[in-house]
């Protein structure tokens, strides 16, 4: 059975959904998202899901960061609430002398109206009094906070849903192929469907689906494995660069990196670890109990950046990976609207075309 | 901390493969999470029939004790309050004793954790009032407190007979048993036995809902004939038990599902070894068995280790294990046979991997 | 039964709950607890897995054998953050601030 669509999205994770949120927001196409699994059974559903703006370097990419995060009060006015809470962010240091380079960022990020203030050990304490005297300073900005992401990918879909997307989970893509201008998408389950346009969406698994198109989309696949806390009475108000407080009052911990490939297990020494880091930050954590641990397997491009973008040699296909696509996906979902429906964007996405790899390796600079 | 074995879980099939073991000289170590050996023996007041004859006739809690004396004599490590956590990135388990965490080494791990009471749903489930047997036994056997005065008790099996007969000894009214099976499908011993005690059995029933304000004081009982409404304080759930496998998957074992031996459980193969060449199961957490089952299962699984180890010759160890297989056919007859035929059935698909 | 019979003691998710994640489509275990927190509690799901796992059956007709279970996460008991730490000097976790302020940032 031939099922037509005017647009494929491959990937319902953060991504995948929020680009099709926005892309149904006219309701001019019609659209499928097929997803391999249930969506949250990738990288989306074991993530921190911090909305981090203030770190992220250098300043353009900072500032997309920004832009991002600007958007998450009209998308909950939109889609719901997704606990978008714009908590502030502390990137606490132990060294006296990482003061300089914390005064150059927040210099940096100054450029592009990112508000970034250095604190000082009492200054830290002030804003947050439970974490450790040890702490020298921190970084800090109001831009900062996090989102359940949980609620964020389930009410993308469920707005998507409303303005007629079709969904298709537990349903592997197994084969794409271009055929007389038209994607021909083999799935596992549901037959063969024909798109005029195709997004791959894919998260960890994006270089497969590039590998069925026969492009190679330089990613890596970091893992992370993150701590979860009993629910606690309220113990920090703010996201702590390495940790969070969840409505329901669970702490979670983590920032840890490892390249195993996908796999999603966890391990005693990074737990440990992350426990460590845990209560040097906040001493108090010390008597908190771990109830569980998980992993997630973040997707790393190659330069740390997004790839978002049609591929320059296959018209109508396009991809969309990145790091970070929970800060982000507000901001990627409205912009892919924009180039697929339009044909233009807002803000240029040259910087974030899958070409600047090859330009690299023709040994022209790139950023 | 290092050792050659180490056994996850100190009840009957840990203890049996630790004294086994260490009677062959290696030196090994037995984590256990509580604070005595003998898992859930401790709480099992009566009288074990059909024990191997080496252990004569005793109660669980005498058998326990035999055992800690033991295994203590025979120079065991047993690390009590000590709770297997996790796994290192390669493969060594993470223990904790509350104070602390770290990793033992060792050469074969061998998981003998168990099984867990399966809960039973229905509305008014979580009441204080209802709970499980072994809730019960606890309160029973070794706090010495009555659970209740009036009570019903859900699932006719071996184990909810001794649960009654110990609730009736101690002055609790036993007001039926509830079974959702019919008559024709449970054993014809096992119904003597409720008869010969006077505990009315409805069968082809379930415990509609349970109510109470504080705790529970009603059940109704649905029943294609009678409907009832019980006026109780107390019931009970003996709604089977499941391996529990927790350390076995974090070993990376395969696994597989049997329903006749408790649901998921690892493969393994003659010796008892799991996919992992370096890990062993025993006991109930290999399958829900009856008590000879569980101390057979261990020693066989201890005579794959001594094989492994180089301790007994290819041929000492094929000749105990073919006198323990056929014991372990006879401790496994009647009732059990189907849990003998599916634990057959998994080991047989284990044994190309073997090689 | 009664839809608002409580299964997840620890997250007091009922039947109901459950059904409306298999509505929305999810059918494993592990998606319906990402949707609805159910075995999210201290008890890691111990007590309510084989229960979720029949409502899962009779909702969907397979068998339940055909019904996986969730996959299983370290610690296997609740361990304090202080045991787990108590002879850790270091930690391998770097910290983001170091992180932003060497070349690349991969944030998060
Ligand atoms: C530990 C950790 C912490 C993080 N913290 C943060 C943070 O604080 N802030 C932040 O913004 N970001 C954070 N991230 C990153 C963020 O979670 C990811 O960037 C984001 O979730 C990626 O979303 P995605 O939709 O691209 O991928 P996914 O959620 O993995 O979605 C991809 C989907 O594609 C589907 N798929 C793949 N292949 C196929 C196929 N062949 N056929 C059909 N479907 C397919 C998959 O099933 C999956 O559902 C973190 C990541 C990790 C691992
Ligand atoms: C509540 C209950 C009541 C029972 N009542 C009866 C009865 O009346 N009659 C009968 O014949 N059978 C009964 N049984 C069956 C019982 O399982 C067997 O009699 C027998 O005790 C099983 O032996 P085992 O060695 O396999 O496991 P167990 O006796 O269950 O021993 C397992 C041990 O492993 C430990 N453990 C588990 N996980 C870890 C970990 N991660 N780290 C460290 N230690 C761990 C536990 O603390 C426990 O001590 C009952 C079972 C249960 C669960
Ligand atoms: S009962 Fe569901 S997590 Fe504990």
């Amino acid at each position: 059975m031939d099922k037509y669509v005017d647009i494929a999205i491959i990937g319902s994770g953060v991504v995948g959904s929020s680009i099709a949120y926005h892309l149904s927001e006219s309701r001019q196409k019609e659209i499928i998202v097929i997803d391999k699994g249930f969506p949250l059974s990738g990288t989306s559903g074991s993530t921190q899901a911090w909305v981090w703006v203030h770190n992220k370097s250098p300043s353009w990419y900072g500032e997309l960061s920004m832009y991002s995060a600007e958007l998450y009060p009209f998308l909950e006015k939109k889609i719901g609430d997704v606990e978008y809470k714009r908590t502030g962010g502390i990137a606490p240091f132990f060294d006296e002398e990482d003061r300089e380079k914390a005064l150059k960022l927040a210099e940096k990020q100054a450029e592009v109206g990112i508000k970034v203030e250095v604190l000082n050990r009492n200054q830290v304490l002030e804003k947050e009094p439970v974490l450790s005297s040890k702490i020298a300073g921190a970084t800090y900005s109001s831009i900062d906070g996090n989102v359940n992401p949980f609620r964020l990918v389930e009410l993308y879909i469920k707005a998507a849903k409303k303005n007629d997307v079709k969904f298709s989970f537990y349903n592997p893509v197994i084969d794409i192929k271009k055929e007389s201008g038209f994607f021909r998408i083999t799935t596992k389950n549901e037959g063969t469907y024909t798109a005029e346009k195709i997004i791959l969406a894919g998260g960890p698994w994006t270089k497969e689906l590039g590998s069925f198109l026969g492009i190679d989309i330089p990613v890596k696949q970091v893992r992370g494995q993150i701590l979860v806390t009993e629910p606690l009475a309220p113990l920090f108000r703010h996201t702590i660069a390495g940790m969070r407080q969840t409505d329901n009052g669970e702490v979670l911990i983590g920032y840890s990196k490892e390249e195993v490939g996908y796999d999603r297990r966890t391990t005693m020494e990074v737990i440990q670890d992350t426990a460590k880091m845990a209560v040097d930050y906040i001493p108090a954590l010390a008597n908190a109990n771990l109830v569980r641990s998980f992993s997630g397997v973040r997707v790393i491009p190659e330069d740390g950046f997004p790839i978002v973008g049609e591929i320059s040699n296959i018209k109508n296909a396009y991809l969309a990976v990145m790091h970070s696509g929970v800060t982000l996906s507000p901001l990627v979902g409205t912009l892919m609207a924009e180039l697929l429906l339009e044909g233009e964007t807002s803000i240029d996405l040259g910087r974030l075309s899958l070409d600047r790899f090859e330009k690299k390796s023709n040994g022209a600079v790139v950023q | 901390m290092e050792f050659e074995l180490v056994i996850i879980g100190g009840g009957p099939a840990g203890l049996m493969a630790a004294l086994t073991a260490a009677e062959k000289g290696v030196k090994t170590a037995i984590v256990e999470e509580s604070f005595a050996l003998g898992g859930q023996l401790r709480q099992q007041a009566q009288v074990l029939e059909n024990l191997p004859k080496e252990f004569g006739k005793q109660s669980g809690i005498a058998l326990a004790k035999f055992f800690s004396n033991k295994v203590s004599s025979i120079g065991v490590t047993a690390l009590l309050g000590h709770t297997m956590i996790g796994t290192y990135r390669n493969g060594t388990i993470g223990v904790s004793n509350g104070k602390d965490t770290f990793p033992i080494y060792a050469k074969k791990i061998l998981v003998t954790t168990g099984a867990a009471e399966q809960a039973a749903l229905f509305p008014g489930w979580t009441l204080p009032g209802v709970m499980t047997i072994g809730a019960a036994q606890i309160l029973l056997n070794r706090e010495r407190v009555l659970p209740g005065k009036e009570a019903v008790v859900l699932g006719c099996n071996s184990i909810s007979y001794d649960i009654a007969k110990q609730l009736r000894a101690c002055g609790v009214n036993v007001q039926g048993i509830i079974e959702k099976k019919s008559i024709d499908e449970i054993d014809k011993e096992l119904i003597e036995k409720f008869e010969s005690e006077n505990i009315e059995v409805f069968f082809h029933s379930n415990i509609e809902k349970a109510a109470g304000k504080q705790h529970v004081e009603k059940v109704w009982i649905d029943n294609d004939v009678l409907k009832k409404e019980r006026e109780i304080d107390l019931v009970c759930i003996s709604n089977g038990l499941y391996p529990v496998t927790e350390p076995l998957e974090l070993l990376d074992c395969e696994f597989t599902y049997i329903e006749n031996l408790g649901g998921r459980i690892p493969k393994y193969g003659s010796s008892f070894t799991t996919s992992n060449s370096s890990v062993y199961v025993a006991g109930n957490a290999a399958g829900i068995t009856c008590i000879e089952g569980i101390l057979v299962t261990a020693s066989i699984a201890v005579t794959g280790i001594l094989e492994d180890l180089a301790i007994l010759n290819n041929i000492e160890a094929k000749k105990q294990k073919e006198i323990l297989w056929t014991e372990l056919l006879k401790a496994e007859t009647g009732r059990y046979s189907k849990v003998h035929d599916a634990r057959i059935s998994l080991v047989n698909d284990f044994l190309p991997k073997e090689i | 039964m009664d839809k608002s019979t409580i299964v997840c003691k620890c997250e007091e998710i009922n039947i109901d709950e459950i059904e409306t994640a298999l509505k929305a489509g999810a059918c494993q275990f592990d998606d319906i607890k990402r949707l609805t927190r159910c075995g999210m509690g201290p008890c890691q799901s111990k007590v309510c897995t084989n229960m979720v796992r029949e409502i899962i059956a009779a909702y969907t007709g397979e068998p339940m054998e055909h019904i996986e279970y969730p996959k299983n996460r370290m610690p296997i008991k609740i361990t304090r953050l202080g045991v787990l730490v108590a002879n850790q000097e270091t930690s391998s976790v770097v910290s983001v601030f170091k992180e932003s302020v060497s070349e690349v940032d991969t944030n998060g």
